[in-house]
């Protein structure tokens, strides 16, 4: 217990620097991108007739918010609102703090990758079992096939293709936005209209995925095959109902990794199955935050990134310690 | 102590039952056709003893143990020949159900020291449980008590050994959970697959006195396969050899290491270098053993590598492979000089 909680300890610290280094390459990084959020709003207001002169005090007065000061500055004013929890003003939604723009997109974000990364990972897994256990004829081969085929075609080719004939050809899904009519809530229509405007992108991100899920799975279940202790049970009698399960928790190890770690990149959302199905998760608003020139917003939704993907590797790693012994003792022959 | 299986024969006094072994072929599937590894083998285990079964690696010998159990893997299969083992009956006729539960409940079989025989994410103690489940026993509680035993009497602590994993037990430490595994069902043949490889001398010897401890002790009847002649003159009271999956020789152990008939024993243990004496006595045996594709379809497998062919080529160990013969009682050697009543000498060799 007390390893574990050291353990534990040394991947919080490692992970506060991380995130302290990650959100100083993002706060660089983003003040290095032509044009600033000054500049973009201003230019909007121009652009929908007001005076140059109004549109400058308007700037100003309506977002508090002006990028004078030197980087340095600036930089210290960040970190110090960010030990306090204090992500900033939305830019682009007016006084709109960032925190709940941030995590109102990354609600959508988390149902729809969550749901399509756990479907993959499953179609995958058993699908990669068959393929091993059939590899010598024609379903395994088939299979890797598939296989390989989905996962070489790109998320938004996947969407586009799924969007074209289901939605606009076939007309099973609609393509309003979720009925603003319904009582926001827990209550059944609401809930029915929000996963039926899910279940397209997840069965995207699913198709697209699952794929590298099969052929890692398959290859890892046929060199556990190969191991001697599978040979060795057979030759002690055990039950082939045992075995299978001998193969199968061994086979999932390296997989399992796989699944954490992209269980964390999928806070970063899914950019373009969102573009594609006009769904408002993470992938959307830093694309939009990124049109807009929106400081405070990208590097909120970067922090968010960050430690999501942090978390998933310290969450991985402890798991991984938890399902394999020769981890948990430190010490492997 | 619980019989958990039928023991397979114990008539009075504990005695493991006895094996016979006839016409074994076993033949491998290649992209050159179906190759025998193991060619018309004809060995007989008597009841209670511990038999070695020598060989280089590519002999057939591994096959052969596997054969013991009908579990030869693919593309390989037993083609031709049966194996008969009292109470049981032929283990190359048995398949499904009755097959599984014969191997680890009437043939116990152990692998070798160095590979990992067992599922690194499981407890041995665990296994041992999936092992009562795959045999349907009754009593748990029995089964884990014998294991125990088994272990203590292997100078092991039981508790300890069944709460460990694979990898925090050492290389001779695996090797006693092997046997254990392979006898805690009550098996009376036991198969072991190199059981010495890999191991430091210490353990080397100490796993072949409880070898020959406890196949007394149980009454068993035991298979030893080894490349390493040492192993057997340590504890085998009859040695096969193989070479070229055939058995060249087999008789009682200290007759066949004094006087080795066939070339092949001849070379192999002129092969051994001595602790005291001249390092240069020991004579290499010239060439390779034979690989699977390589192995001569016609006359004598050994010829290529035999000094007496090398220095009197009869024309008989050309054409026709040699069969075994009965040179005293109990010595079977397959030439066709030593058949022929022709001393094995050819050349003076140094004394020894």
């Amino acid at each position: 217990m007390l390893a574990f909680l050291r353990r534990l300890a040394g991947h919080l610290v490692r992970g506060v620097v991380m995130i302290w280094v990650v959100t100083t390459f993002t706060f660089v990084l983003v003040r290095l991108m032509p044009g600033d959020p000054v500049q973009t709003q201003y230019e909007k207001l121009l652009a929908q007739g007001v005076s140059a002169e109004q549109a400058r005090a308007q700037v100003q007065v309506t977002y508090g918010f002006v990028p004078h000061g030197s980087w340095i500055s600036q930089y210290g004013d960040y970190l110090w609102k960010l030990l306090h929890f204090d992500l900033g003003k939305s830019v682009s939604a007016q006084g709109v703090s960032v925190t709940t723009e941030v995590l109102g997109a990354a609600k959508w974000t988390i149902g729809l990758v969550l749901a399509g990364t756990l479907l993959s990972f499953v179609i995958g897994v058993v699908l990669g079992v068959i393929a091993a256990m059939k590899r010598e004829g024609h379903v395994g081969s088939i299979l890797s096939l598939i296989g390989s085929l989905l996962h070489g075609i790109p998320q938004y080719v996947m969407a586009l293709v799924l969007v074209t004939f289901l939605t606009v050809k076939l007309k099973l899904f609609s393509t309003g936005p979720v009925n603003g009519l319904i009582d926001p809530g827990f209550n059944g229509p609401y809930l029915a209209s929000i996963i039926s405007h899910a279940v397209l992108p997840a069965a995207a991100f699913a198709l697209s995925s699952f794929g590298g899920y099969l052929l890692t799975m398959k290859s890892s279940v046929v060199s556990v095959l190969g191991d001697d202790f599978i040979l060795a049970s057979e030759l002690r009698g055990i039950k082939p109902s045992i075995i299978f399960r001998y193969v199968a928790r061994n086979a999932l190890l390296p997989l399992f990794t796989v699944l954490a770690l992209s269980l964390g990149f999928m806070i970063g959302g899914a950019v373009f199955i969102e573009h594609a199905f006009n769904y408002p998760g993470m992938g959307a608003m830093l694309i939009d935050s990124i049109g807009n020139r929106d400081y405070s917003e990208m590097s909120g939704a970067f922090l968010l990134i960050t430690g999501a993907v942090i978390l998933a590797n310290i969450a991985a790693d402890l798991l991984y310690s938890a399902i394999d012994p020769r981890v948990r003792h430190g010490g492997a022959t | 102590m619980t019989a958990v299986t039928q023991p397979s024969e114990v008539d009075g006094k504990k005695v493991g039952p006895a094996v016979r072994i006839s016409d074994l072929t076993v033949a491998y599937r290649t992209p050159a056709g179906e190759l025998p590894a193991v060619s018309r083998i004809n060995l007989e285990l008597a009841p209670g003893s511990i038999t070695g079964l020598v060989g280089e690696s590519g002999s057939g010998k591994s096959t052969m143990a596997l054969a013991m159990l009908n579990a030869v893997q693919k593309p390989g299969r037993i083609t031709d020949g049966s194996i008969e083992i009292d109470g049981l009956g032929d283990v190359v006729s048995l398949a499904g159900k009755r097959l599984r539960e014969a191997r680890g409940g009437e043939i116990g079989y152990v692998f070798q020291a160095a590979q990992n025989s067992l599922n690194p994410l499981k407890t041995v103690g665990k296994q041992l449980l999936d092992l009562a489940r795959s045999h349907h026993v009754e009593d748990k509680r029995a089964l884990v008590r014998q294991a125990k035993e088994l272990l203590s009497r292997m100078g092991l602590s039981g508790d300890r050994v069944l709460d460990s994993y694979q990898h925090e037990l050492s290389g001779g430490m695996r090797q006693r959970v092997g046997i254990m595994l392979a006898l805690v069902l009550n098996a009376h043949l036991l198969v072991l697959d190199e059981p010495t490889t890999a191991l430091d001398m210490i353990s080397q010897s100490n796993i072949l006195s409880i070898i020959r401890d406890v196949h007394a002790e149980r009454g068993l009847t035991t298979l030893v396969v080894t490349h390493d002649i040492g192993v057997v003159a340590e504890v085998a009271d009859r040695v096969a050899v193989m070479y070229g999956g055939r058995l060249v020789e087999q008789g009682p152990t200290t007759e066949v290491l004094k006087d080795p008939k066939h070339p092949y024993t001849r070379g192999l243990i002129n092969a051994i270098p001595r602790l005291t004496g001249d390092p240069e006595v020991a004579q290499p045996l010239p060439g390779r053993p034979p690989t699977l594709g390589t192995i001569p379809k016609q006359g004598c497998v050994f010829r290529e590598r035999c000094a007496r062919y090398a220095a009197d080529p009869r024309e008989d160990c050309e054409t026709t492979d040699p069969v075994a013969s009965e040179i005293t009682p109990g010595r079977l050697v397959a030439c066709h000089p030593v058949a022929a009543g022709l001393p094995v000498e050819v050349s003076v060799e140094e004394g020894r």
